[in-house]
């Protein structure tokens, strides 16, 4: 059909198989997600401290330019776990504010305008839906953590003289599932509580608030029970006890506060699955009022 | 196989039965779905969708179960629900490229379609603007445009007149009436303006409490009592009467010289006319009677058990 024609005809042309339309609201929704000036000003201030880290790199591997810089000790830079724990930590919280701006842009405009009658109207799946808003997210936050903090390790690995790569891979290791863990937990989060709040602004105040509002209860339970279990509530904390964890790196809390590994994978388990019901319940095609 | 099939579908929502046991086969090109507010008209269609499961039976569309296979079910039907659904922080042609591509369209077509189908239903010249720009009536066609873009076979339009003036509506109905003339896709229309099925389809269902009042082909009803007449005589209208009886008509005389019969399929208009002169009976007035979907609406209304399955009026 031509346009000049106005009339209707059926489509009878190929169609994309089944799992590709995930792919569609991931590739709509990163769209969407990045069409904001705030978007770019966050993923440029998240990029920064790679930067910086990627000179202190060079620094530690090049005795002329630490020379010239004036630096005398050779032990100013060590390139360690702890040094790639705080290339991770920072990251990881550079991270919060690009999720908590993200993730309300990918469901807010959907839920505002009720387009969730139409687009599940289409061959797309709840459960479809909110994987490619997921998607969307993951790989926006991942292009600020573990893409960077692994760029890093490969430069690390490239500059040192000494045969580094194989004795810290490690360190690679924990970098990815720190950061992955991380990303999918806040993925997930930003998602179910973008669901439900419809102001954008209001959600992104939501997110922020369900990472360090628990971490005061906990602190509150920790400081008047006398007990280390207040600390399950405090994200922050178990994240840096997980990421020590996971990268070798000698422990920041005293040992009668640290938590078991379990209790953390479990708290991080049970937050997602919260956020997965608070998902299933409010994306719905139709709200069925019961009765 | 219809383009739908009802086999004792029942739909719970909560509690609450609101689609009780529908048995039925919707096979017209425009299928009209009528009843009250609450009767389950968005129920069904809903359940078509596959948003709403069973409790009991099944509901099938070109012979594919709305549940078990609502993928496919979805792929081969454009949606244009009742209240305004869409996302306004988009180009009217992005939304609607970004529709087509959901519903499995490449995304080169996706987006080919989607200018064309805001040029055919009246929004080309607008298809940059943001839709939350869009006025009422724009809103309605631009759900229209994104549930035809992808090419469905089955087009389900929900209250497709809702809020529109007097002539957005005509146009909305031209555009329907369009769309079934090209006859490469069926409609299922839900309104509860009856002139709006009445111009649009040849086929309704109308629903009560849940339960299928009426289903039946409006054309075949009207042709049906196209037989039924009324005449207004002067003379001799007792022996004129004796006469038509003789051919075969039923009929009933009233005061005023007013004549009410059925005509046999094999007698014509012609003949009354003729016996009429050879007695020297004057016609005054001569009305065939058609029923208007309002007097279909109204009787299935008034059947109080409300379980017929085809009217017969």
């Amino acid at each position: 059909m031509s346009v000049y024609k106005h009339i209707y005809r059926v489509y009878d042309g190929k169609v994309t198989p089944a799992w590709a339309r995930v792919f569609v609201l991931a590739r709509y929704g990163f769209n969407e997600g990045w069409s904001s000036k705030i978007t770019i000003g966050l993923f440029t201030l998240c990029l920064l401290p790679p930067i910086v880290f990627l000179i202190g790199i060079y620094l530690a591997n090049n005795p002329i330019a630490r020379a010239l810089m004036g630096f005398r000790s050779p032990q100013i830079l060590t390139i360690d776990a702890g040094f790639f724990l705080k290339v991770l930590e920072i990251q990881s919280w550079f991270a919060l504010p690009l999720a908590s701006w993200i993730a309300p842009r990918l469901i807010s405009f959907d839920l505002a305008d009720n387009a969730l009658p139409i687009l599940l109207s289409h061959p797309i799946s709840r459960f479809g839906y909110v994987l490619g808003k997921f998607i969307a997210l993951f790989a926006s936050l991942s292009l600020v953590t573990w893409v960077p903090c692994l760029l890093l390790f490969v430069y690390q690995s490239y500059s040192s003289p000494l045969p580094w790569f194989a004795v810290n891979l490690q360190i690679a290791c924990g970098l990815l599932a720190g950061e992955l863990i991380w990303i999918v937990f806040l993925s997930i989060l930003g998602l179910a509580l973008s669901s439900w709040v419809k102001w954008r602004v209001m959600a992104t105040g939501a997110i922020f608030a369900a990472v360090f509002v628990p971490a005061g209860v906990g602190g509150i339970v920790t400081g008047v029970l006398r007990t280390k279990w207040g600390f399950l509530l405090n994200i922050p904390f178990m994240m840096t006890s997980l990421w020590q964890r996971l990268l070798g790196a000698p422990e920041s809390a005293r040992a009668s506060f640290s938590l078991p590994t379990e209790s953390i994978a479990t708290m991080l388990v049970l937050a997602c699955c919260l956020s997965i019901a608070m998902l299933n319940a409010r994306i719905r095609a139709r709200e069925v009022v019961r009765g | 196989m219809g383009v739908i099939d009802l086999q004792g579908l029942e739909v719970r929502l909560g509690n609450r039965i609101v689609l009780d046991g529908l048995t039925g086969s919707l096979q017209g090109q425009a299928i009209g779905l009528l009843g009250p507010n609450g009767a389950g008209k968005s129920t069904l269609i809903n359940t078509l969708l596959g948003f709403h499961a069973p409790s009991k039976g099944t509901a099938s569309v070109f012979g594919l179960d709305s549940q078990r296979e609502r993928a496919q079910v979805r792929g081969g039907i454009g949606y244009m629900p009742e209240n305004d659904s869409f996302i306004g922080n988009m180009s009217g042609v992005r939304f609607v490229r970004y529709m087509a591509e959901l519903a499995g369209l490449p995304a080169g077509e996706a987006l080919e379609r989607a200018h064309e189908a805001l040029f055919y239903v009246g929004l080309g010249e607008v298809r940059y603007r943001k839709v939350n720009t869009y006025s009422l009536g724009m809103k309605q066609l631009i759900k229209l445009a994104q549930a035809l873009a992808q090419g469905p076979r089955l087009l389900i339009l929900d209250e497709p007149t809702n809020g529109l003036d007097p002539i957005a509506r005509l146009r909305m109905i031209q555009l329907i009436k369009e769309i079934r003339t090209q006859g490469s896709v069926r409609l299922l229309i839900s309104s509860h303006l009856l002139r709006d099925i009445d111009e649009t389809c040849d086929e309704v269902l109308i629903l009560k409490d849940g339960r299928i009042a009426a289903l039946c082909n409006i054309e075949e009803e009207r042709h049906s009592n196209r037989s039924f007449m009324e005449l207004e005589t002067v003379g001799a209208t007792e022996r004129f009467s004796v006469s038509i009886r003789g051919l075969g008509c039923e009929c009933a005389c009233f005061p005023g010289g007013r004549i009410k019969l059925v005509i046999p399929d094999h007698i014509e208009v012609r003949d009354l006319y003729v016996i009429a002169s050879q007695q020297g009976v004057q016609i005054r007035r001569m009305n065939r009677r058609r029923d208007s979907l309002e007097d279909i609406f109204l009787r299935a209304m008034d059947n109080e058990l409300g379980r017929t399955a085809h009217v017969s009026l």
